[in-house]
C-alpha cells in the first residue's frame, strides 16, 4: 500500500499516453486527455515522460501516503494542501509516510495530473497502464478510483527538486480558441454552415467527458441530411449531430462512424480538450495543414527543452 | 481466394492533420472488405515508420500517422504511390464462428416489438436471424463490436428513438439494416432480440476478440437453461 484514497474525487484514474495501434479493434486510445500536462508532471519527478500518472477531474481526491516519495502536479490548478500547508503546481514536493495531500477548490482548468516517483505493481493491458473507463479494463481494476482504494507502488524514492521552466507553464482562461483543419466531410457542408461554425462562440456543456466535448449554443442548421461513409474517427474530430450542436471526440471516443465532421482540431491543440469544463467558451479558427505542422513542431520544441 | 490485384477506384481525403482516409468507390461486399484488409496488411508493412493506426470501414480505410515524423503532404504522396502499385497478396482464411444465442423473452426486450414491426412471428424472426451466416466487415465503435453484413431485409428495423441507457454485454441487436452484438455493457439504440452467454472481449488475451474481419458469424439458438449453464461455465 502506498497511496490511499481517503476521498476518491469525481473521476480519478490511472492514465499514460494510451494504447496505440488498437483502433481497428474498436479500442480507443484512452490515456491522459492533456498529454502535455501529464508529461510535464512526470518531468517534475524525474520519470520518463510517458509514465502513468493520476488524472484528476474537476473534484479532486484526498490522498494519504504510506511511503516517502516525490510528487509533481501539472495541469488544472486546484488549491493543494499537504498536511494543511499549501503546495503548488509545477514544482515538485516530497511526502513522507502519514502525509495527506488534499486537492481542494478548483481554480483553473479541468484536469490535473499527479506524477509520483515510484513504480506501479500493476500489469499493463494491451501495452498500456491507461484505464479504459467505458470498457472497464486497464489501469487500476479497469475503473476510476473509489473510496478506500490503495494504489501499491514499489521502488519509491525521493528525487531532486524540480521546478517547471516559466515558458512551459500553462494558463487556462476558460476562453479558448481551437485551431482546426478540414476533416473527411468538411467539403459536404455548405459554406454558410462553415461560416457560422467559425463565427460562433460555443459553450462547453455539462455532459462532456473523456469520450467527447459537447458544445451548446449556436446550433448549425443543416438543410438536408449529409450522406456519409463511416470511417475512422480520430481525436479532435468535430461532429455535427442532428441537433446541430458540435461534439469534439476525445481519447475515449468511438473509433468509427458517427456524424458528419465539419472540421478537426489540430494535433497541437488536442491537449487543451482535457482542460475544457462546463460553461467555458470555445471558438474555432481555420488553419492550413502546413500551419498546423509548424505549430506542432514549435510546441514539441518546448517539450524537448525539458528533456535536455 | 479471390484475385485481389484488381484496382479499386478510390480517393484520398485528409482526416484532420494526422490522418488520411481512403474512400473506395465500390459497393459494400466481401470483395471490397477483403481488398481493404489486404491493403491494411500491405500498408502496415510499408508505412511502419510513420503510421500508428489503420482503421478499416465498410468502404474506407483510415491511416493515422505521426505528423512529427512526416508532413501530411509528403505522407499523402507516399500513400498515393503505394496504392498505385499492385498489392502483394497474403492468404486470409476467414473462419466460421458459431455464437450461441438465446432469444428468450427475458433477454430480448425488443423481440416482440420488432416482430410486430416486421410483420413476422417471433419464431420467424429467430429462424431468419439464425439461418444466415454474417460476414465480419470490421471491428469498431466499442472494443470488439463486430460490424456484420448480410442481415435479410425482412428483419430491417429502425433504431429505437430513445436509446436504452444500459445494454448488457452479449446483447444481440438489430439497428436499421445491421445486426450485431454488444461486446461490453453500453448505452445503445438497437432493438435487443437476444443475448449470447459467450464472453466476446478478454482484454488479457493476446487475441482479445472472438472474431476478426472476413470471419463469418452464425447464431445458434439455445434455450434459457443452456444460456444459464454456458454463462456459469464462463465465470
Amino acid at each position: 500500500m502506498s497511496i490511499h484514497f481517503v476521498k476518491p474525487g469525481l473521476q480519478t484514474s490511472l492514465q499514460d499516453l494510451g494504447r496505440i495501434g488498437q483502433m481497428h479493434k474498436g479500442i480507443s486510445r484512452s490515456g491522459a486527455m492533456d498529454t502535455v500536462a501529464m508529461q510535464m508532471a512526470n518531468w517534475l519527478v524525474s520519470k520518463p515522460l510517458d509514465s502513468a500518472v493520476l488524472e484528476i477531474t474537476l473534484v479532486g481526491p484526498t490522498l494519504a501516503f504510506e511511503k516517502a516519495m516525490t510528487l509533481g502536479v501539472c495541469g488544472a490548478e486546484f488549491e493543494l494542501f499537504l498536511n494543511g500547508n499549501q503546495v503548488f503546481n509545477n514544482e515538485s514536493f516530497n511526502v513522507k509516510p502519514g502525509d495527506k495531500l488534499q486537492f481542494d477548490k478548483l481554480k483553473t482548468g479541468a484536469r490535473a495530473y499527479l506524477a509520483f516517483s515510484g513504480e506501479l505493481k500493476l500489469a499493463k493491458v494491451l501495452a498500456s497502464y491507461s484505464t479504459h473507463i467505458t470498457a472497464g479494463f486497464g489501469g487500476y481494476q479497469g475503473r476510476q478510483f473509489k473510496l478506500n482504494d490503495s494504489l501499491e507502488l514499489h521502488q519509491t524514492q525521493i528525487k531532486d527538486a524540480r521546478k517547471l521552466p516559466k515558458e512551459c507553464e500553462m494558463f487556462y482562461s476558460g476562453n479558448y480558441l481551437l485551431r482546426c483543419v478540414s476533416s473527411v466531410e468538411s467539403s459536404l457542408f455548405k459554406q454558410q454552415n462553415k461560416n457560422q461554425f467559425y463565427a460562433s462562440s460555443y459553450k462547453v456543456s455539462t455532459d462532456s467527458n473523456r469520450m467527447g466535448i459537447r458544445l451548446s449554443d449556436n446550433p448549425i442548421q443543416l438543410d438536408n441530411k449529409l450522406e456519409i461513409l463511416s470511417s475512422g474517427l480520430t481525436q479532435g474530430s468535430i461532429q455535427i449531430p442532428p441537433s446541430g450542436e458540435p461534439i469534439i471526440s476525445s481519447v475515449d471516443g468511438q473509433t468509427i462512424g458517427g456524424y458528419p465532421r465539419i472540421a478537426n482540431v489540430i494535433t497541437a491543440d488536442l491537449s487543451l480538450l482535457g482542460q475544457l469544463k462546463a460553461n467555458d467558451k470555445v471558438n474555432f479558427v481555420f488553419t492550413t495543414n502546413k500551419q498546423a505542422n509548424i505549430i506542432l513542431t514549435n510546441k514539441q520544441k518546448i517539450m524537448n527543452k525539458l528533456l535536455r | 481466394m479471390t484475385n485481389l490485384t484488381t484496382h479499386i477506384p478510390h480517393q484520398l481525403i485528409t482526416n484532420g492533420d494526422a490522418a488520411i482516409t481512403i474512400e473506395y468507390q465500390a459497393v459494400i461486399d466481401e470483395k471490397l472488405t477483403e481488398h481493404i484488409i489486404q491493403t491494411t496488411h500491405y500498408l502496415t508493412k510499408q508505412l511502419k515508420n510513420y503510421a500508428t493506426e489503420f482503421i478499416p470501414g465498410y468502404q474506407t480505410l483510415t491511416v493515422v500517422f505521426s505528423p512529427l515524423k512526416i508532413s501530411i503532404e509528403r505522407f499523402e504522396q507516399v500513400l498515393k504511390e503505394l496504392l498505385e502499385k499492385p498489392i502483394q497478396q497474403q492468404p486470409i482464411h476467414g473462419r466460421l464462428i458459431q455464437i450461441p444465442a438465446c432469444y428468450d423473452h427475458e433477454l430480448a426486450p425488443d423481440l416482440l416489438p420488432l416482430a410486430n414491426y416486421c410483420q413476422l412471428s417471433i419464431k420467424e424472426v429467430i429462424h431468419l436471424h439464425t439461418q444466415t451466416t454474417y460476414l465480419v466487415h470490421m471491428l469498431g465503435f466499442l472494443p470488439g463490436f463486430l460490424y456484420l453484413g448480410g442481415l435479410t431485409d425482412k428483419l430491417h428495423c429502425p433504431r429505437k428513438s430513445t436509446p436504452a441507457t444500459r445494454i448488457p454485454a452479449g446483447a444481440i441487436g438489430i439497428g436499421g439494416q445491421q445486426t450485431g452484438i454488444y461486446p461490453v455493457a453500453s448505452p445503445g439504440g438497437w432493438n435487443i432480440i437476444g443475448q449470447t452467454p459467450v464472453n466476446l472481449f478478454n482484454p488479457l488475451n493476446t487475441e482479445p476478440f472472438i472474431a476478426a474481419p472476413l470471419d463469418k458469424i452464425q447464431f445458434v439458438p439455445i434455450s434459457k437453461k443452456e444460456f444459464i449453464a454456458l454463462k456459469k461455465k464462463q465465470s
